[in-house]
């Protein structure tokens, strides 16, 4: 997607005349969007690039049902944002969540947030990462990615309604479901001891 | 601010600290592969989203006529059927005439 020189409208009509060159760069020039969308939202126990293929097919297969009316990338994230999401639902059961299903520095920084004790360290970041998506993990699909895309990614209420298709009251009512949602899971954790 | 919004900011400031990496290129054969898969299937049908709520209104449409089914089942075996008075109105006014 660094690509701006890519002439993505010829693109799109050379592959509607099945053209696999035009297929090829077409799949090439997506893939960082696709990638990013398949990553944070990748579902557990599901390779990345199967994932991201499904997404692809499910785009050449609809092709013919793209109108323009919004831009083609916007079109192909919202089919990878389903697909994940499909893919999520098909899983179903979100483990409980418990401290023993923590790494040691995941359930170092949940302690810390918790109990307010003293400042997390930069080096915990990627522990902090970690502990968000399994937070996450315990949210409805679509609620997940929308804290997702709001908290971790910081886009605003209009940019996730365009990537993902739902209207802004629907992006904010999901919004504020997950985090009472996650709000409750805290109470909990507080409430557990930690083992 | 309530607590747990201190609490959850100061966990997902931390969380962004953790760059992923960069968006990467398409792993070698991956757009060969996908190029050639997608040009042996057919295109997809226009209505695949509408057969998916047509089947859920089948199922409600199904639920709501085994319903009022059950709530009207005296008067279905009871033999009993309303009789609505057939009444000619034309009939009615040329009679008084």
């Amino acid at each position: 997607m660094a690509d701006d020189t890519f002439d993505l409208p010829g693109c799109l009509e050379r592959v509607r005349r099945r053209d696999q060159v035009a297929a090829r760069e077409l799949v090439e020039h997506l893939y960082p969007l696709v990638i990013r969308i398949v990553r944070s939202h990748l579902p557990r126990r599901v390779a990345e690039e199967d994932l991201a293929q499904d997404i692809f097919l499910k785009m050449f297969t609809r092709l013919e049902q793209y109108q323009g009316a919004v831009p083609f990338p916007h079109w192909v994230s919202r089919i990878a944002v389903t697909t994940c999401i499909d893919q999520l639902r098909a899983q179903k059961r979100r483990p409980e969540f418990r401290w023993a299903d923590l790494s040691e520095n995941e359930a170092e920084v949940l302690d810390n947030v918790l109990t307010d004790a003293h400042d997390v360290l930069p080096g915990d970041a990627l522990a902090a990462r970690e502990l968000v998506y399994k937070l996450l993990d315990q949210l409805k699909p679509e609620d997940r990615l929308v804290i997702q895309l709001l908290d971790l990614e910081q886009k605003t209420i209009a940019e996730i309604s365009a990537r993902t298709g739902w209207n802004q009251t629907l992006v904010k009512v999901r919004a504020f479901r997950a985090r009472r949602k996650l709000q409750k899971l805290f109470r909990e954790l507080q409430g557990k001891e930690k083992s | 601010m309530n607590r747990f919004d201190h609490q959850w900011r100061k966990l997902i400031t931390l969380a962004r600290q953790a760059r992923e990496g960069n968006d990467p290129a398409s792993p070698f054969g991956f757009a060969t592969r996908v190029a050639s898969l997608a040009a042996t299937m057919p295109p997809a049908s226009p209505w695949i989203g509408f057969e998916r709520v047509a089947l859920r209104g089948l199922l409600v449409a199904a639920a709501l006529g085994v319903a009022a089914i059950a709530f009207d089942y005296s008067n279905i075996f009871s033999g009993q059927t309303d009789e609505y008075a057939l009444t000619d109105p034309v009939g009615e006014i040329l009679d008084l005439s």
